[in-house]
């Protein structure tokens, strides 16, 4: 599982995960999701290379998007798999964390 | 065997002399990276789709963490006991046991309602593996053993 994140115009931070967000997975971004998320107002969150989302990964993609919208941020979710998305649909997590394939309406969605 | 034996329908016969397989955790958390291995030879084995294939992963790391994280309380040291068998061509069957005081990962106190859309409560952290269990798995049993806990999952396999 890697991590990486990126500072785009505009405010945004974006976070893309690659590999595997199991349990394992999850131990490894959970410090660095929680760290970004105390700094973040817009935050993006590329899933587009996550091959595996279970409930456990869900986890470290809820406690820091909760974070952000605590203190008044926007969060959206960007380019999951068609099998990672339907976990998310089926937390019912995406009526707060908006789900997007296009790039540019994700950047759109956190103005 | 009979060319009807619904057992072996439509299946080759290498396939249908495959023994059962079976997997044994210690309840620890890390053990779990132990049943990707396992999954995908038998993903392999059995031709899964990876579609069917994700959706087994998830259900068995949700299944199996309840297990240790509920069933055992943590506690180190407990067996979870995870048996594979191919139904029929159409099925695979996963059979979870442990030793675990009653629990029952369906019960009703195990299934939170959803919170209203548009709520912060729907990033509780908790609350969603039941949810993910009933959506993508076929079906799900559970039965309360003399010794133990016995979770069964089956999942339809399109070919």
């Amino acid at each position: 599982m890697q991590i990486t994140t990126e500072e785009m115009d505009g405010g945004i931070n974006k976070v893309a995960l690659d590999g595997r967000l199991d349990i394992a997975g999850a131990a490894i971004v959970d410090l660095k999701m929680n760290v970004i998320a105390g700094q973040s107002k817009k935050l993006l969150i590329d899933l587009k290379n996550v091959s595996f989302l279970g409930s456990m990964g869900l986890r470290s993609i809820v406690l820091p998007a909760r974070a952000v919208l605590g203190h008044g941020g926007k969060v959206v979710l960007f380019g999951p798999t068609e099998m990672v998305e339907s976990v998310i649909k089926t937390s019912g997590i995406d009526s707060l964390l908006p789900v997007h394939h296009d790039l540019a309406a994700a950047i759109a969605a956190l103005q | 065997m009979s060319a009807c034996d619904p057992l072996a329908a439509c299946m080759p016969i290498e396939d249908t002399l495959q023994p059962a397989s079976r997997l044994i955790l210690e309840s620890r958390l890390s053990e779990i990276d132990l049943l990707w291995p396992w999954l995908e030879s038998l993903a392999a084995r059995y031709a899964v789709p990876p579609d069917t294939s994700f959706a087994i992963q998830l259900c068995l790391e949700e299944a199996v963490s309840n297990t240790i994280r509920h069933g055992y309380r943590g506690q180190p040291g407990y067996p979870v006991t995870i048996d594979f068998s191919p139904a029929n061509v159409n099925e695979l069957v996963f059979v979870i046991e442990d030793q675990a005081p009653p629990f029952d990962p369906l019960g009703d106190r195990a299934v939170p309602p959803m919170p209203a859309a548009g709520s912060i409560d729907r990033l509780e952290p908790g609350g969603h593996g039941i949810r993910l269990l009933r959506k993508f798995a076929g079906s799900l049993d559970y039965k309360r053993l003399s010794t133990g806990n016995r979770l069964t999952l089956r999942f339809a396999v399109a070919h």
